[in-house]
């Protein structure tokens, strides 16, 4: 994290760093089945940020003591490459804050996944991030979300994920690398969007009322866009596919 | 006229048809597939099997012990056969089989019943979710294949299909499901694979 003494000038001219405004998402690219050997994939942009995601199953539930023979479980797995980010992420493999955005991801995922449909198995998701800039774990559920899709596990919604902010007194969506480390407050949020059901709202920092209202109302009207690109992500492949 | 739908959308169909579920009274899909409106329900495009009773699978005998048989079904759960010993003809490992789901157990254990014995043929892997389209609307796609190939074809809504023919004929009837597979949702399908069969045929003839 930033320290408040060196907190360099976030916003310039009504402006933000990277020339957004506060409500504007960076560029978002998603592709579906990208990977052969998975039952789902997805490969996704979001403006630094490169992400992978894939999806194995229903397949036996592994270690045997965890089935559950009424339903499904889920196991997920987010794990930054080591050359992923621009701070040191130099070690490989689970760390307390992967085990966390794993944890978290899949209370997301087994909200969604209609699991009674699965009983005695597993659903295995692995959120892979090549190059982070700030707002993985979005990127990670987003991306995520479309694998599931496009293995065709039933779920009840295709959920999407994104992050609001504050710096000073402006709230910001979508907050990049920069403005994280240095921001005052930094909420990431994962939506499921036929009722707009929170799954999951994490906070780092500190919103008012009105702050964190109007947050939540950016990071909807932007989710209306992800899950467009999501959507077409599905489309475009199940379209190449059937050579349309 | 089909149109793509996602999870979470409204889907115009009865409740409970496959990859949809039910909330509040109104019906959504489940998964990507396509909305058929005429017969209602959603055709996934991809996806998983789901097993559901008395639907037929073909399988292989994986163990057997005091005439109870486990089949591999390519599932992640076990299926198991529970005969007795007054039965006529035992299986042995390795036997290719047909059955029908009897029931479904607690831990998604599947109970098979009327086994039937495939004896030589072929074993060909189907995407579970096109199934449904190289069986066709009872039966015809499959006997289509049978009888232009000169094949016998049994096909498992598990997602393994047997044949049995001449090696050529089960190649071609090979060539005829991987068509299906790439063309499962599009429209005029059962005349796609007709022409196809009978060109390929005919060339044979013509080498």
């Amino acid at each position: 994290m930033g320290s408040s003494l060196n907190k360099p000038e976030l916003i310039k001219d009504g402006k933000r760093l990277d020339g957004r405004a506060f409500d504007e998402l960076r560029p978002l690219k998603i592709e579906a089945g990208v990977l052969k050997n998975a039952d789902g994939s997805a490969y996704l942009e979001w403006g630094n940020n490169k992400v992978l995601a894939a999806v194995y199953g229903p397949r036996e539930a592994m270690p045997k003591h965890m089935t559950d023979p009424t339903k499904g479980i889920v196991k997920c797995r987010y794990s930054m490459a080591p050359f992923s980010g621009i701070d040191d992420h130099g070690r490989s493999g689970p760390n307390r804050r992967s085990t966390e955005i794993s944890k978290v991801a899949k209370e997301a995922f087994e909200n969604v996944i209609l699991l009674n449909d699965y009983p005695s198995g597993m659903i295995e998701i692995f959120m892979e991030i090549l190059q982070s800039d700030g707002g993985t774990r979005a990127a990670g559920i987003t991306a995520a979300s479309v694998a599931l899709a496009n293995a065709g596990i039933h779920m009840k919604d295709m959920m999407y994920a994104v992050s609001a902010g504050r710096i000073d007194e402006h709230i910001v969506l979508d907050v990049n690398m920069i403005e994280d480390n240095y921001s005052d407050a930094d909420m990431p949020m994962v939506i499921a969007p036929r009722n707009n059901d929170v799954l999951l709202l994490q906070m780092d920092g500190g919103l008012d009322k009105g702050q964190f209202d109007q947050a939540v109302k950016m990071v909807l009207e932007a989710g209306k866009k992800i899950h467009e690109v999501q959507k077409r992500a599905l489309e475009d492949y199940y379209n190449m596919r059937e050579g349309k | 006229m089909r149109s793509l739908i996602f999870p979470g959308e409204e889907a115009q169909s009865a409740r409970h048809a496959p990859c949809t579920y039910c909330e509040n009274g109104r019906v959504f899909s489940s998964a990507v597939g396509m909305l058929d409106t005429e017969r209602g329900g959603v055709v996934p495009l991809e996806g998983p099997w789901v097993p559901r009773i008395g639907e037929q699978v073909v399988g292989t005998v994986t163990d057997s012990k005091n005439h109870v048989y486990t089949v591999d079904l390519s599932y992640y759960c076990r299926a198991l056969i529970i005969g007795s010993r007054y039965d006529r003809e035992s299986m042995e490992i390795g036997d290719v089989i047909e059955a029908t789901i009897k029931n479904i157990e607690d831990g998604g254990v599947i109970i098979l019943s009327y086994p039937k014995m495939l004896l030589g043929g072929v074993l060909v892997n189907i995407k579970p979710a096109k199934v449904p389209r190289v069986i066709g609307k009872e039966d015809t796609m499959v006997r289509q294949i049978e009888s232009l190939t000169r094949t016998r074809m049994v096909v498992g809504r598990n997602g393994t299909a047997w044949i049995k023919g001449k090696p050529q004929d089960t190649e071609l009837a090979i060539c005829a499901i991987s068509l299906i597979e790439r063309k499962a949702h599009q429209q005029g399908l059962t005349e796609a694979v007709k022409v196809m069969l009978e060109n390929e045929s005919r060339n044979k003839k013509g080498e």
